[in-house]
């Protein structure tokens, strides 16, 4: 016996279970291709530049002689917008491409997620001692932990695209800043921890890093372009503006999340005020997508940023994030 | 929720568009490696493929969340094996008698080896005999092919390791084949 047996033991699947399984693989495909209602809001987010870096990311003046103004995350608040602006956006995404960015560019790839053995070991990687629950409800137990590496990327906005989009959705009581192009915007994302827990019919899964970091060229009128990044979601002129002016964007993180299908409410976690999404679903689904529910709560403490989500009870949910300690 | 698929994730875990692959050509490259590696843990039949296909069904719903490049998607599916062969042999122990096991991992029983001489059976029951341990490594060194590195990257274990413990499974593999000949 030999090195060769061992390999010659190898054999080639079945044909007719490889087809069987690629053609199960493409059906759940074609399932996951229907986003959810959040995550579909977030994707317009992702698209529009200007929702992700200045929406997304509170601000903070680093210093008098900084080059850049720099954003972090100190707490969150939500948003609500209309299906069907998310739907306009959505195509003019399709028949454009890149919406209102001009460039964008990777600067340092996080690499997949990889799978650590314990919380306690994900720690050195990300940079700081890793918080765990102390309550899990309903038999969950943990499944894995995962850590994704520093990921650095940057991109530029177009006005011209801008204006286009604002056109487009006939928005014509807010004005897109000059200065905007060729300009970069840097966002740094730190590394992050991933914890997942399972039980028979419940999951959750806990993120927690420090704050992303946005750089924006100094001058950039931040206030203005909210208002203009919230039009383009689709509020309406006045509360645009109200939002866009009562909002302190050094410490706040605009989630934007869509009606009907999606509620929230302010909360506080271990002391700290968090935001609480609950997804409730279609109540009548379109045929092929799912009915899908769930509850995310985020919420900052210190210098780390917390997002704990999962198909469980909102007060279970919420007693779970309030057990998280280092 | 599904994996990966909420609104701070998403923010978190980069917001890159998506870049085209051929899932088709993964898949058809891939394949044979999982079904080999389960194939090797618990010998052919539908029970290497129903294990196959649980691996596949997992990986590919959260794919898009790891990077292209074939090492790092090889590791997490890998490791994404472990965990449903982990998951299997913790449902089946209890209700398998230590004397199927040769059964359950080479398709023969003993007489059957005997009589057939077949020396894919008869590897199949030797592999079926080492320990846990080793039966892992040989099914991701000879089954899934990686090398001891990516070994050593999907178990935790050392590079070095790694290569000592399939030395050894090996080595007696060489004497338990050689004592039954």
């Amino acid at each position: 016996m030999d090195d060769r047996m061992l390999h010659e033991y190898r054999r080639e699947p079945d044909p007719a279970f490889a087809r069987d399984l690629r053609e199960r693989l493409r059906r759940s495909e074609r399932a996951r291709r229907i986003p959810r209602p959040v995550v579909r809001a977030l994707a317009v987010a992702c698209a529009v530049g200007v929702v992700v870096a200045l929406f997304a990311i509170p601000s903070v003046r680093v210093s008098a002689g900084a080059m850049l103004d720099l954003f972090r995350v100190r707490r969150f608040a939500a948003v609500q917008f209309n299906q069907s602006r998310l739907d306009a956006l959505q195509s003019i995404d399709k028949e454009r491409g890149f919406l209102v960015l001009d460039r964008e560019e990777t600067l340092r790839d996080p690499g997949p997620p990889r799978l650590v053995p314990t919380a306690q070991a994900a720690g050195p990687e990300a940079g700081f001692t890793v918080s765990t629950p102390s309550y899990l409800p309903d038999s969950l137990a943990v499944d894995s932990v995962l850590v994704q590496g520093e990921g650095r990327m940057r991109f530029s906005v177009s006005e011209e695209k801008l204006r286009s989009v604002l056109k487009k959705l006939d928005v014509k009581d807010v004005t897109v800043p000059r200065g905007l192009d060729g300009q970069w915007v840097e966002v740094r994302k730190p590394p992050v921890v991933i914890q997942r827990f399972q039980s028979t019919n419940r999951r959750a899964i806990l993120l927690q890093a420090r704050s992303p970091e946005v750089s924006v060229p100094p001058g950039w009128n931040v206030e203005q372009l909210a208002e203009v990044g919230l039009r383009v979601l689709g509020l309406d002129p006045s509360e645009a503006k109200r939002i866009a002016r009562s909002t302190d964007w050094r410490t706040t993180l605009l989630v934007p999340v869509p009606l009907n299908v999606t509620t929230f409410r302010l909360v506080t976690v271990r002391g700290n005020s968090g935001l609480m999404i609950i997804t409730t679903g279609d109540e009548s689904p379109p045929p092929g997508k799912p009915q899908r529910k769930g509850v995310m709560v985020m919420w900052t403490q210190g210098d780390r940023v917390f997002c704990l989500r999962g198909n469980l009870s909102a007060g279970d949910l919420l007693q779970m994030a309030n057990s998280v300690v280092p | 929720m599904a994996n990966g698929d909420a609104t701070a994730a998403r923010l978190w875990l980069w917001a890159r568009k998506a870049r085209a692959t051929d899932w088709d050509a993964r898949f058809a490259e891939e394949l044979p490696r999982v079904y080999n590696f389960f194939r090797y843990r618990v010998g052919p039949g539908v029970v290497a493929e129903d294990l196959t296909g649980i691996t596949f069904e997992k990986a590919w719903g959260a794919r898009d969340r790891y990077r292209e490049d074939r090492a790092g998607f090889e590791t997490w599916l890998f490791a994404v094996a472990r965990n449903v062969a982990t998951d299997h042999f913790r449902r089946v122990r209890p209700s398998v008698p230590l004397d199927d096991i040769v059964e359950l991992a080479g398709g023969d029983t003993p007489e059957e080896i005997a009589v057939r001489r077949s020396d894919e059976a008869r590897l199949g029951a030797l592999i079926a005999r080492r320990s846990e341990r080793e039966r892992e490594l040989l099914a991701l060194k000879y089954g899934a092919e990686l090398t001891n590195r990516d070994i050593a990257r999907t178990t935790g274990l050392s590079e070095s390791n790694v290569g000592t413990i399939l030395h050894r499974a090996v080595e007696a593999l060489r004497a338990d084949w050689d004592k039954e000949s």
